[in-house]
């Protein structure tokens, strides 16, 4: 018994130390945006891999057009008498559960919040073409950040993006072209 | 003898620090290989620290247009090459149909772009500090005239 108690300090200071290694290189690993296009009809492939620390130096760079100071801005946030900043701020008090539902000849459509994200799926039944979007709320809610009622900020949200976990932001499956847009630690495109 | 000896480490001395001098900003490489029979191959293989003296050669007036579109970009230049500096190697973009494949990857401090058509394979390796300091130095070439 003896030598097994003077064991103890040792193991769990070499635990200690393990974890903190681990946690200190997951912190620190580089996160990655990643978007592959596939044709399987004529065989085509692009895939980009950014590293999201790139783009969060690059984006504050530019100002240029309508991105400037890592803010985007869009024409008509206000469309049609619609405020799309209040519509975020409902839906994030809002309890989880479905917003729209619409079906009808042409597409299926529905938007929910779901396990934190906000979830759109489009379902294009003349095309076969089927668009899942997932954003993280955090996402959204850095989208919409320090900015005027026409503007998103484009920084914040990748800023917000290297803190979420894997995942998959938007997934375009049709019959000409397949789309894949995630995050993940890799350098590669493995999935 | 003795005067030759010292004379010989000075000569190996002064190439083994202007090699090194050379070599500081890493090399850049091109090759080009044309694929159809008797098809040209350039190989050009120069240590990046020649590239800004070399450029002091170039008149001033052919950096002209591109002394202007690079100046509005050195914002963006400045904040990617560094960043770029330190993201770990790995591909950043590929381009693949039937019959090209395009593929721009990060390795080292350099960036290599690879193509590979029905016509000829061209490797470009680039460090990226050297890619940096000649975009600058071509920036601002009007500014020096």
């Amino acid at each position: 018994m003896k030598p097994t108690k003077s064991l103890f300090p040792a193991l769990a200071l070499s635990s200690a130390i393990l974890l903190t290694a681990t946690l200190a290189m997951a912190a620190s690993a580089t996160r990655y945006l990643h978007v592959k296009v596939t044709n399987p009809t004529s065989h085509e492939l692009v895939r980009v891999n950014v590293p999201l620390i790139l783009a969060e130096k690059i984006i504050p760079a530019i100002n240029h057009g309508e991105l400037r100071d890592g803010k985007i801005h869009i024409g008509h946030m206000n469309a049609d008498e619609v405020n799309v900043r209040a519509i975020l701020d409902a839906l994030k008090t809002a309890p989880e559960g479905e917003f729209v539902t619409v079906q009808n000849a042409g597409d299926n459509v529905r938007v929910a919040k779901e396990h934190g994200q906000v979830v759109v799926h489009v379902l294009d039944k003349d095309s076969k073409e089927n668009v899942d979007v997932t954003v993280p709320w955090d996402v959204v809610e850095a989208l919409v950040s320090n900015t005027a009622d026409d503007q998103l900020n484009v920084e914040a949200a990748i800023k917000a993006l290297q803190n979420v976990g894997d995942t998959t932001l938007v997934r375009v499956s049709g019959s000409d072209e397949n789309v894949r847009v995630w995050i993940d630690s890799r350098n590669t495109d493995s999935e | 003898m003795i005067f030759l000896a010292k004379l010989g480490i000075g000569v190996l001395g002064t190439a083994l620090v202007g090699g090194a001098a050379l070599s500081s900003e890493g090399f850049i490489y091109v090759n080009v290989q044309e694929k159809h029979p008797g098809g040209t191959h350039v190989h050009v293989f120069v240590p990046a620290a020649l590239v800004p003296t070399a450029l002091h050669f170039v008149p001033r007036h052919n950096f002209a247009d591109s002394a202007h579109d690079m100046r509005d970009a050195l914002p963006i230049i400045d904040a990617a090459i560094p960043a770029l500096n330190e993201c770990p190697d790995g591909v950043l973009v590929e381009v693949k149909d039937p019959g090209e494949h395009v593929l721009v990857t990060k390795r080292g401090g350099s960036i290599i772009v690879d193509v590979n058509d029905p016509d000829e394979t061209v490797h470009v390796s680039v460090p990226l500090i050297a890619a940096q300091s000649a975009i600058h130095q071509i920036a601002e070439a009007r500014l020096m005239d």
